[in-house]
């Protein structure tokens, strides 16, 4: 149909009479047309068949087959039948015209012709059959386009009426209801799909005068069918023909015809398998935090460990005193008249020794608890407080110790208190060792203030041993170690830790000695609950 | 000598434990001062202080081992028993190189610590003792004029009157009464107990 020839109209030119051929021919030579020639109606449908001219002009009194004989031919074959065709007959009757119109003619030219009217006809009908032409294949490409995305399209789309019934379903309607597109079409959608009665159709008589929402007692896709209101649901249980369920999806947008709601287009799928995934992804990432939080417990009791001689010098302490105030009590009451004041106050010394002890424990009881609390509204001077008496513990062989500075108008902080603690503890025992290493004597210096809105900085100094010159690409990979002994897991944990709080983490070179560490943290929402 | 007032001079940052040990001492008759840190102690040290340390071998700033080495420094005397905590042996090992009398870890028991303190005690009254009959054994020596002196040292190498004599080109009458000199100077009878006395002594006479 694109051939070469085709560019100009194609007109067959029919008639027993070679004179007659002679003038049609002379008529319409040289006017843009290409013109085929047939003396009789075999020849002629052979032609058009071979040709589909736009035209055909078709002489009626033909031996053998006449003209509408030929044209009945013409009409039956698909491949012909939308040529234009022309009577062309002495005969000028109204029988004859009804005749040639009513077997599919399109005009009639009374012979003998007139030049002008044959050309005037055949420019008139060659253009209308073109434009017919081209829209026929335009039509047909834009069905093709529709079938293949309504075929390729993995969700399932039916076509329903008002009352629910599928008047049309892609392949996919098919094969997720499990059974042919053909055993859907005419089934209702209520019926199959949700196994119940197809709603009363009384409601078709009430619109929602609101324009509002679907109906939470209603079926879903009901409220589009009867009121013309879009839905989308997620997670709803559909049936398939066997019965067996299945979650979906779907969107059912109204078919209206004007005012009027004739129906509604629902595309849905089957959310099996993105419902497994979604559960494995939040399987892994439940793994995932598990794991961070073990690896955080692991490292806490590490840290513990490191600290284990600290620690128990910490109990040792006040034990060794109550031990020493309990001899001293023993002597006391053996005097013949004790003095009572002595001994409540050495008493009440004692009271307050066993308090420091608990505390110490308690300390680590918070420290190593497992897993951890969870996020909790903070005060950040506490937290550092806690971690500072905590680090202290170490801080004794530094003779700088550590300072803890917050400024008074920092807000209250949303984080996990244990591992936040455990990332500040880790960073100020690191300050304490590179100090220790630098043989330094100044202190470490905790500041903690405002980083912009909504975010508190906690930094932590030292003038110890500084970065290495690596430090950017390195530090925060894990089994990267600058210490001799340490697994190089420190940082990088910190770091995950502080990602999960919402945070970030980093550190900078300060101008003269020692390295800058810091975290920021999220301040709590202004809501006073 | 022996009547000297001996302290107990408790070194220990830890508020607590230095006032309870403070109490438990003072309720055993023992005289203490107490010092919250190794500065305060080195501010007030002198070397007429008789007793000993009970010092805490883990302190901010200048700890107990530091010291120890600064006390050795300037000659003390001072028996120290150390108090260590979990995990201290080692530098407790160092510190009884170093010169210590004993540590203790802790918590101790009282009987263990007081024993302790009591030991010490005690060996700072003999070394008081001793240094006090080295000092008399050094004062006496002084008396000696140059001439004793020299004899002196001849009858130590072991030289007879006669060799003195000959080499010092005096008689040995004369040698003979020096030597009776020193032994009269330096308090006896016995040779073998001279040449004791000034070797228990000979590093204080070189340090001269």
């Amino acid at each position: 149909m694109t051939d070469q020839a085709s560019t100009e109209p194609t007109v067959l030119l029919v008639d027993d009479n070679a004179q007659n051929l002679k003038v049609l021919y002379e008529t319409l030579k040289d006017r843009g047309y290409r013109l085929l020639i047939a003396n009789d109606g075999e020849k002629a449908l052979t032609l058009a068949r071979r040709h589909q001219p736009e035209v055909i002009l078709l002489d009626i009194m033909m031996p053998d087959l006449d003209g509408y004989q030929v044209c009945e031919r013409l009409k039956e074959n698909p491949v012909t039948a939308d040529s234009a065709v022309v009577f062309l007959s002495a005969l000028d009757d109204v029988d004859a015209k009804l005749r040639g119109f009513s077997l599919g003619g399109a005009d009639y030219i009374s012979k003998p012709f007139q030049a002008q009217e044959v050309i005037a006809r055949v420019r008139t009908h060659a253009r209308v059959i073109r434009l017919e032409r081209a829209l026929q294949e335009r039509n047909r490409e834009l069905e093709s386009d529709q079938t293949r995305i309504l075929n390729a399209i993995s969700e399932g789309i039916y076509g329903l009426d008002a009352e629910g019934n599928i008047a049309f379903a892609n392949p996919a309607a098919g094969l997720i209801s499990g059974c042919s597109v053909d055993e859907l079409i005419g089934k209702n959608f209520f019926e199959l799909h949700l196994l119940q009665p197809r709603p009363c159709s009384g409601n078709l008589l009430h619109p929602s005068t609101e324009g509002g929402e679907t109906d939470p007692e209603g079926l879903p896709v009901q409220a589009t069918c009867s009121q013309g209101i879009a839905e989308h649901q997620r997670g709803v249980t559909m049936h398939r023909a066997d019965r067996s369920t299945f979650p979906a999806e779907y969107r059912a947008t109204p078919k209206k015809e004007g005012d009027r709601l004739t129906g509604a287009v629902v595309v849905f799928r089957d959310i099996s398998s993105e419902l497994e995934n979604e559960q494995a992804l939040e399987d892994a990432r439940n793994l995932v935090q598990e794991q961070r939080d073990q690896l955080a417990h692991a490292s806490r009791m590490a840290t513990m460990g490191e600290m284990a001689a600290g620690f128990a010098h910490e109990v040792n302490q006040p034990l060794t005193a109550i031990t020493n105030y309990a001899r001293v009590l023993l002597r006391m009451l053996k005097a013949d008249e004790p003095d009572t004041e002595l001994l409540a106050r050495t008493l009440e010394k004692i009271e307050a020794q066993s308090h420091r002890a608990s505390e110490v424990v308690r300390r680590i009881r918070g420290f190593v608890r497992k897993p951890a609390v969870g996020k909790e509204v903070l005060s950040v001077s506490a937290l550092l407080e806690e971690t500072r008496q905590f680090a202290e513990v170490d801080a004794r062989h530094n003779d700088g110790g550590v300072e803890i500075h917050v400024a008074d108008d920092i807000p209250e902080v949303v984080a996990d208190p244990v591992q936040v603690q455990q990332v500040a503890l880790n960073l100020i025992r690191n300050a304490l060792e590179s100090t220790r290493s630098a043989g330094s004597r100044a202190s470490v210096e905790v500041h903690a203030r405002m980083s912009g809105e909504g975010t508190v900085r906690i930094e932590v100094r030292d003038h110890g041993e500084g970065l290495p010159e690596d430090a950017e690409q390195k530090l925060f990979l894990p089994f990267f170690t600058t210490k001799n002994e340490g697994m190089g897991i420190g940082l990088t944990l910190c770091r995950s830790l502080i990602q999960a709080q919402g945070g970030e983490i980093g550190f900078e070179r300060p101008e003269g000695d020692g390295a800058i560490f810091f975290f920021t943290l999220p301040v709590a929402a202004a809501n006073p609950s | 000598m022996s009547d000297i007032q001996q302290t107990v001079y408790v070194v220990e940052d830890d508020e607590a434990v230095r006032d309870s040990l403070e109490l438990l001492l003072k309720s055993d008759g023992k005289s203490v001062k107490t010092y919250p840190s190794a500065t305060d102690f080195l501010r007030d040290y002198s070397e007429d202080m008789a007793g000993c340390i009970v010092l805490d071998i883990r302190m901010p700033g200048m700890d107990g081992m530091e010291l120890q080495k600064k006390l050795n420094a300037r000659h003390s005397l001072l028996p120290i028993i150390f108090v260590t905590g979990h995990g201290d042996v080692p530098l407790a090992v160092d510190a009884m190189k170093e010169g210590a009398v004993d540590f203790i870890q802790k918590p101790y028991r009282e009987e263990a610590l007081l024993e302790k303190i009591e030991a010490a005690l005690e060996q700072d009254r003999e070394q008081r003792k001793t240094l006090s009959e080295r000092q008399e054994i050094v004062r006496r020596i002084k008396t000696l004029t140059p001439r004793e002196t020299e004899i002196m040292e001849r009858m130590i190498a072991g030289q007879a009157n006669k060799v003195i004599a000959i080499e010092l080109d005096i008689s040995q009458r004369t040698v003979e009464i020096h030597r009776s000199r020193v032994m009269h100077k330096m308090g006896t009878h016995s040779l073998a107990h001279l040449v004791r006395m000034v070797l228990s002594v000979k590093d204080l006479i070189d340090d001269r």
